[in-house]
């Protein structure tokens, strides 16, 4: 039972993760809560459903509809990511810091509302794109959905890690979250770098819609309220701004969560708070979160 | 803020124009809710009222005042449901309540509605709570709830009796949504599945909103139940279904009838299958006395469906208007006519018992075969 609960909390912690590093993202170059990203989560998962009302009927092997509809939704959510800076935040970009949070605040209500209005209010079927396999071993099940969430989100997280560390444009990216003025005297273009950042957070967020869809097997305008709470929270548990510490928060909440409804009496209920008595413990003890000082490049 | 001139109570208007300038203005409220995830379920009851409205407008013709629907979102939510209920009790002109839609809500509003001496008829509220508390010694004010859906302490122990002594199940795993709805519906379950000789193995809450209930599961799957119970709304028992199934939890699933939706369907997909619902009363397409209901609802609104509750709205309303004509726009005398009415409409024929419950306490039992909630034959009575 252990090794069960284990799986389920790997495949939502990979879910939390995967938004959680959208939110750290943000928050890394502009010291800002992107509070609409998780209506980009959920924009995710429609414009994959969308997708895959588009190819389902096509000559496309069922591999090849999956990949395009999460390369579509990938795309279209990093656009999105980059037309809420730019409508949402930018003119807002030397305002007080508490204006771009009630923008944000703002977009996340009209996100969700136009999908209530104009896509449905009510829940969708995710339809199964792919046959899903079911494994066996030591009492506990595995299937090749959650198999894939796994490797889809690790793949993505590896990718990101490596395009920060390792290219002139990561560079960049770290050079403006360490010091944007000196970065922007250097002859970095801020406004370029701030774009990409929600690039790629925006990606990242349709890629966990897509999988959530997938998983869930259904779809909701509010999917992304209590998804953002809790990734956001990952996020400010691994230490808000570091990459690596958002990829292990989100891990380490599920697991949590898993372990909190799975063994404690009446665990269900109580889930929620367990995760939060331990977020409160870590932020007590490490007030800059579990990873928050050990990078020097704060992301 | 969200109060809407409904737009039957508008067109009822237009059909009137012809009969000269009535000037004084009768408002029903109609408080459930309209937006948010059972915003569904409140635009179903509203269609309801509307249709009664409209149909029972040629009558109303000759009175001397015209009916005004308004609308109040309470967005499913009790502390919104007193905000809504204070609204409400401060504009005279409103002589009625129909609504809540959830218990929850309607609990603590009945008694803002009762200190002002208005009526409250709900179509949809089933905890035994909302009419029993008016019986306590602490309640100084006028029994005012009336309500045309049976309780959940027989729908809670007519799905006891159906587990224990048709699916002959022994041991069973009882979830709920920790709302005044699911909970007292799942102890009401409990206690009849007890008393009968069966055994709970667990007892546990979820959070509404939540989408992964796998490690809570898992836990239940561990001790092996005979039968699972589900006291909640169909957003979480459809994942609920689904993620119990992906999880090879094969026990049979019974289901409170706040599930009966087409919604419900659509989230587990092929993992409903097989699994059993309790329904208050029963829906429209069973009861003969609602085939021109079903007819007229799919004329005026052609493709909405016709949601679980609707039909209980319409017959509200109907009640409301009956009583209305024979003693006019009076609070304290729509309530005293209500109590004694006997009243032939789409579910049967209706009267009250001396809390304001309907005397008309059939359940019908369904089970999800081919992607249909299908009747089940036989099913079984009331408990004495």
């Amino acid at each position: 039972m252990l090794l069960q609960q284990l799986i389920n909390g790997v495949t939502l912690g990979a879910i939390y993760a995967l938004i959680a590093l959208g939110y750290t993202l943000v928050y890394g170059i502009l010291r800002m809560i992107n509070f609409a990203h998780s209506e980009v989560f959920m924009g995710g998962a429609f414009l994959g459903l969308a997708t895959l009302g588009l190819v389902g009927r096509s000559w496309l092997p069922a591999g090849g509809q999956v990949a395009i509809m999460v390369v579509v939704a990938m795309l279209g959510c990093a656009f999105l990511g980059m037309a809420l800076e730019r409508i949402a935040y930018r003119p807002l970009r030397r305002a007080p810091r508490l204006t771009p949070l009630i923008s944000a605040i703002g977009a996340s209500l009209v996100l969700q509302n136009a999908i209530f209005l104009f896509v449905s209010d009510q829940s969708l079927t995710f339809r199964e794109s792919l046959p899903v396999v079911h494994w066996r071993c030591g009492g506990a099940e595995l299937n090749s959905l959650q198999l894939l969430i796994l490797t889809l989100a690790v793949g993505c997280m590896v990718v990101l890690r490596q395009f920060i560390l390792k290219t002139r444009l990561g560079q960049a990216m770290r050079a403006t979250a360490q010091d944007s003025q000196t970065a922007q005297l250097m002859g970095v273009n801020i406004n370029q770098i701030i774009a990409l950042t929600f690039f790629l957070g925006g990606a990242l967020g349709g890629a966990a819609g897509v999988l959530n869809g997938m998983y869930y097997g259904s779809i909701k305008y509010n999917m992304g309220f209590i998804l953002g709470i809790k990734a956001f929270t990952a996020a400010v548990l691994g230490g808000i701004g570091n990459i690596t510490g958002a990829m292990a928060g989100g891990f380490l909440l599920g697991i949590l969560e898993a372990l909190g409804a799975g063994f404690l009496p009446g665990g269900a209920e109580w889930k929620d708070v367990f995760a939060f008595v331990v977020l409160i413990l870590v932020l007590l003890v490490k007030p800059s979160g579990l990873l928050g000082q050990h990078v020097p490049e704060k992301l | 803020m969200k109060q809407l001139v409904s737009l039957g109570a508008l067109l009822l208007l237009a059909g009137m124009a012809g009969c000269g300038p009535r000037e004084k203005v009768v408002k029903i409220a109609l408080a459930c809710p309209l937006t948010g995830d059972l915003g569904s379920l409140g635009q179903g009851l509203k269609r309801g009222v509307e249709l009664a409205l409209q149909e029972e407008g040629s009558y109303d013709a000759q009175l001397p005042w015209r009916i005004v629907l308004e609308a109040y979102d309470d967005r499913a939510d009790p502390k919104e449901a007193v905000n809504v209920a204070n609204r409400i009790v401060s504009d005279p002109a409103i002589v009625a309540v129909i609504g809540h839609f959830n218990s929850g809500c309607s609990i603590p509003a009945a008694q803002v509605y009762a200190q002002h001496g208005l009526l409250m008829m709900t179509p949809a509220a089933s905890n035994p709570k909302l009419t029993l508390q008016q019986l306590e010694p602490s309640w100084p004010w006028v029994r005012n709830v009336f309500r045309v859906n049976t309780t959940d302490d027989i729908q809670g122990a007519v799905a006891a009796e159906f587990a224990r002594q048709r699916l002959k199940t022994a041991t069973t795993a009882i979830l709920h949504d920790k709302t005044a709805y699911g909970q007292g519906i799942a102890e009401e379950f409990q206690k009849r599945f007890e008393t009968l000789g069966g055994k709970t193995l667990s007892f546990d809450g979820i959070t509404t909103g939540e989408r992964d209930f796998k490690s809570l599961l898992t836990r239940i799957k561990a001790t092996k139940p005979s039968v699972l119970y589900f006291g909640g709304m169909f957003t979480e028992g459809g994942l609920l279904v689904r993620q119990a199934r992906e999880l090879g939890l094969t026990a049979p699933f019974v289901f409170a009838e706040a599930n009966f939706d087409p919604e419900f369907l659509r989230i587990a997909g092929e993992s409903a299958e097989g699994a059993y619902l309790t329904f208050l009363g029963s829906p429209p397409e069973l009861l003969p006395t609602a085939k021109r209901f079903v007819e007229v609802y799919n004329r005026r609104y052609p493709g909405k469906e016709i949601k679980a509750y609707d039909h209980y709205a319409y017959e509200v309303t109907g009640i409301l208007l009956t009583a209305l004509r024979q003693v006019g726009p009076d609070r304290a005398k729509l309530i005293a006519t209500v109590r004694t009415m006997r009243y032939r409409g789409v579910l049967g024929e209706t009267a009250f018992d001396a809390k304001g419950d309907t005397l008309n306490k059939a359940i019908t039992l369904f089970q999800v075969k081919g992607g249909k909630f299908v009747p089940l034959p036989g099913a079984p009575l009331p408990p004495a």
